[in-house]
């Protein structure tokens, strides 16, 4: 393995670590403003992890180990993910980083430790949010495993970093298909960080909720850990959109200045991202359960599609 | 020096089934630990001559018995038979262990030592079918491995339950032995042949070749519960006891699979139609499977139809393998048959691991219903964990081994974009997409399993009361669990050392980095957050204290599941009630219903089965059990021999 590889694990680690939870705020803020509040600051969320750092953690007494390694693995295994989606600086991969299935097994391990979590503490939400994730993640699967056999057929590799360093070398869309493949990254987006019109971030309610179900018994340390998890995963899905389609401006070259400017325009990509996030949730209700698997079917027949005209191109 | 190993293990695993009957007659305990004992130890046996074969790639020819010119028992070990020699020997030393412990808490007094005679015998048996180098010792073996497996199912034979799914057993398994011999009938045919050798086919007989192929196809596929010829598995391994299923699901499923990979390899020159067969044989088997599963109350119910989805992927990666090399993808093809092949070995590993476990939680808590239990990983810690280690493995969690085959289908399926014919393409990508859809069910169906079982709460008193299993029934299924984890984290180096270098990712490293992530977090978080733990009631929305029934359930876990693919369940709900007043407001009487149709026993199995019967009554009629009858058919027998004599002459 290169010091060039080891360098560009250490800016991809800082730069997912030290930006994620803004974007995670300023969602929140774009939605306060579409139903005319003010909002919270946009730093909010560094605030209440700093917070949660300083709560004592409380166990239910039912829970098992289970709910005691949970954490620590959802933020390893989101940290380690985090590694195959370069943000401001690629390069060539090494031992397999970036394999694109790896990459989402990896979020598959969190979710299973997490789900398992919810049900560990022998409480009603808990479970009902686990059943639901989990379903939701079933159903979801084919899409994108479908979205991410378009990429591997429209790149030729099956690594995210080398996807990326083709797009950037390329300079401009390789195809029109991926504009349409952006249309369903987003829909996959939106559904892998639990938003509207899928399951609603910002309610305790047990009609609409799913992902905050399973984290409810977290306290402390421990929710901090999985909020910036969360957080994490947020920021890794939304640069693996960005930076597929629009790749301009990631630093091939490990300067001072190249750097500087991969990470102003990531800055501002991610920032109109999250602005688009923010519109499409306020324009949305929150989707009945049942109703879901419809809306994935379409995102299914639609990505298929792509792929079927893209074999007989 | 080496067929010496092999007969060795074959008269101790012989001396296993003699002490065994040796002890019958006196209930002897001692017996059965001696039997178990050389179980172990031929076990082991076989799987390091096997290892030492694999490694080396020697290939070893055993001549041993010809009862006429041109038929012969001859046993042949090359690379692919050793594999599957290492599997039987692997997991079968470890299910042996297990059920030295085991055994002594079961009923049945003496006829413990049968079971255990018949498990030594059983094992053998498949590591010979595995070694046969005759389509007649084949057969022969495979036949052995039938009947001895019917007595395993059929144990406990007392209870209705078991009666009737050993009939339906032996009834499916002899199905499987007679289109295996149809198969083998056809080839002997088109080649003049009993060997399992390249065939030279004859000249005109390609449509034989063919039908050789289809009845093999589906003889292996009965065995190995394919998807519509499964439903034996769901039957069969509730009713037998765990040591049994794991080695029925662990090792005998595998030994199926072995004859489909020996005879498209090393008899026939398969076509492309073929390879889409089985694909397609395998993806409906791998997402109906886990479907089905997923609903599953009876926690052994639910690990066979977790086997037939997992044996159904097997085959996506012998279809894949067949697809790929009729199309000249040499590298594809290899990846795909290493797929079948790893997937093979890490499923007898971990399957024989939650069969084992499930065993020893189902001895504890005294039901197989996983309603009943929970609350069991601080009762029972280490069986917990082993538990654990198999369920993340089967839900294909990096880095474990149950990731590391499927990462080898999903990388084979990801790189058909090579292929050159479109049609093909756009099935495969299909494909991919219900596998996909089976993986993520299997991860859910999992963290059903397991949360029902070991967290939360306990839901009965037997639940509140579970122990942990004896050293024993933990050392077994601890080497299995071992084995899961180093197989995953160390595949990619098994796999280069075997001189297959691949384009995958190093698991190693991934862990390491997994390691590393964790560790740094820690180091920060040991600086940076409080310390200060309490354990404390759950919030139960003002109740001072929830009972363990407001948890939630298998059932309802499941739920969301089971109404979105209600379609695939047939699941049908009527409720009809009796009221006192036309206004339909006081009510009398009620009943509701959940009705799930058995599809393939409704629409396949029975339509069979009646047509049989009705048939078998027409021909009871020739058969009615009168001498007088029985002496006017010899008479008219003997009639028609003179004319047919007298005419011909």
């Amino acid at each position: 393995m290169s010091y060039g590889f080891i360098l560009y694990g250490i800016i991809n680690t800082l730069c997912v670590v030290l930006a994620a939870p803004l974007f995670v705020s300023l969602v929140k803020k774009v939605k306060a403003w579409t139903q005319g509040r003010q909002g919270q600051s946009v730093f909010q969320t560094y605030y209440t992890l700093a917070k949660l750092l300083k709560k004592e953690v409380l166990y239910s007494p039912d829970a098992s180990r289970i709910t005691r390694v949970t954490p620590w693995v959802c933020i390893a295994a989101v940290l380690v993910a985090s590694l195959f989606v370069p943000l401001v600086y690629v390069t060539a991969p090494a031992g397999g980083i970036g394999n694109i299935i790896l990459f989402l097994y990896l979020l598959v391990l969190g979710r299973f430790f997490m789900a398992l979590a919810g049900l560990d503490a022998g409480s009603t939400f808990g479970g009902m949010g686990s059943s639901r994730e989990m379903s939701i993640a079933a159903v979801i699967e084919p899409t994108t495993i479908i979205v991410f056999a378009a990429l591997v057929f429209v790149f030729k590799s099956l690594n995210i970093i080398d996807m990326v360093g083709t797009a950037v070398s390329a300079g401009t869309l390789l195809t029109p298909t991926l504009i349409l493949l952006g249309i369903s990254l987003f829909i996959i987006l939106i559904v892998e960080t639990a938003r509207i019109p899928v399951d609603n971030p910002e309610t305790h309610l047990e009609l609409t909720m799913i992902h905050e179900g399973m984290v409810l018994e977290q306290s402390g340390r421990n929710l901090a850990l999985m909020e910036f998890s969360a957080a994490i995963k947020q920021m890794i899905l939304m640069a693996l959109v960005i930076n597929l389609i629009v790749p301009w401006g990631i630093a091939t070259v490990l300067t001072p200045a190249a750097i500087g400017i991969a990470i102003t325009l990531l800055i501002v990509k991610c920032v109109i991202l999250a602005l688009v996030i923010g519109l499409f949730e306020s324009s949305m209700a929150k989707m009945r359960f049942f109703r879901l698997p419809s809306l994935f079917a379409m995102a299914f027949f639609f990505s298929t599609l792509i792929i079927i005209i893209e074999v007989f191109a | 020096m080496l067929d010496l190993f092999f007969s060795i293990a074959i008269l101790i695993f012989i001396a296993g089934t003699a002490i065994a009957l040796a002890g019958v007659v006196r209930d002897s305990r001692i017996a059965r630990t001696l039997s178990l004992a050389c179980t172990v130890a031929a076990s082991i046996f076989l799987a390091a001559f096997a290892l030492v074969l694999l490694v080396t790639g020697a290939a070893l020819r055993l001549p041993v018995w010809q009862p006429f010119p041109g038929i012969a028992v001859t046993f042949f070990i090359d690379r692919l038979a050793a594999f599957f020699l290492v599997i039987i020997g692997a997991v079968s030393a470890c299910v042996a262990i297990y059920a030295a412990g085991y055994i002594e808490h079961m009923e049945g007094g003496s006829r413990r030592n049968l079971l255990c005679a018949c498990m030594a015998l059983f094992v053998l048996a498949m590591a010979l079918v595995v070694g046969s180098a005759t389509t007649i010792a084949f057969l022969l073996f495979w036949e052995l491995m039938a009947a001895v497996s019917f007595l395993l199912v059929t144990y406990e034979y007392t209870t209705g339950e078991t009666t009737r799914a050993g009939i339906f057993y032996f009834v499916m398994t002899q199905l499987s032995t007679l289109f295996v011999m149809l198969g083998f009938i056809a080839l002997f045919l088109a080649t003049g042949s009993f060997a399992i050798s390249p065939a030279q086919v004859a000249v005109g007989s390609a449509p034989l070749v063919t039908v050789a192929f289809l009845a093999l196809f589906i003889g292996f596929s009965i065995k190995a519960g394919i998807i519509p010829f499964h439903k034996w598995l769901p039957y069969a391994h509730p009713a037998s006891p765990s040591p049994v299923s794991a080695l029925m699901s662990g090792v005998m499923l595998k030994v199926a699979v072995y004859g489909l990979i020996r005879f498209l390899i090393a008899v026939f020159t398969p076509d492309l139609w073929w390879g889409i067969l089985i694909l397609c044989a395998g993806t409906a088997s791998a997402i109906l499977g886990i479907i089905y599963a997923i609903k599953e109350d009876d926690i052994k119910g639910l690990l066979a139809y977790s086997s037939i989805e997992n044996i159904g992927i097997i085959f996506v990666g012998i279809g894949l393998f067949v697809i790929f090399s009729c199309s000249g993808l040499s590298l594809l093809a290899t990846i795909s048959l290493l797929a079948a092949l790893f997937h093979s070995l890490n499923h007898a590993l971990f399957k024989s691991l939650l069969f084992l476990t499930a065993g020893s939680v189902v001895h504890a808590t005294g039901t197989r219903d996983i309603e009943q239990m929970g609350g069991l990983s601080s009762r029972m810690p280490v069986t917990s964990a082993l538990f654990f280690t198999g369920a993340a493995a089967i839900a294909a969690l990096p880095p474990l081994n149950g990731f590391a085959s499927e990462l080898l289908v999903y990388t084979a399926f990801l790189e058909s974009v090579t292929l050159v014919d479109p049609l093909i393409k756009i099935l495969l990508f299909i494909c991919l997409a219900l596998f996909a859809l089976t993986s993520a069910l299997s991860a859910a169906c999992f963290v059903k399993a397991f949360g029902s079982i070991f967290l939360a709460r306990p839901r009965s008193r037997a639940s509140e009361n579970a122990h942990e299993a004896g050293l024993s029934m933990l050392a077994g299924p601890a080497v299995l669990a071992t084995a899961c984890v180093v197989l995953g984290v160390f595949s990619y180096q098994i796999l280069t050392g075997f001189g297959y270098v691949l384009p995958v990712p190093d698991l190693l490293f991934v862990s390491i980095l997994l390691l590393l992530m964790g560790s740094l977090t820690y180091i920060f978080l040991y600086f940076a957050a409080s310390h200060t733990v309490r354990i404390s009631e759950t919030w139960g929305c003002g109740s001072p204290s929830l009972p363990s029934s407001a948890e939630y359930t298998g059932h309802g876990f499941s739920e969301p599941i089971v109404t979105i693919f209600a379609s695939i369940y047939r699941t049908k709900k009527a409720v009809t009630n009796d009221y006192y007043d036309q206004h339909g407001c006081i009510l009398k009487e009620g009943k509701a219903e959940i009705r799930l149709l058995k599809f393939f026993e409704e629409y396949l199995y029975l339509p069979v089965a009646r047509t049989a019967s009705r048939i078998a009554e027409r021909v009871s009629h020739v058969q009615n059990g009168c001498l007088d009858t029985y002496l006017l058919y010899v008479f008219l027998a003997v009639v028609a021999v003179i004319v047919y004599l007298g005419v011909t002459a």
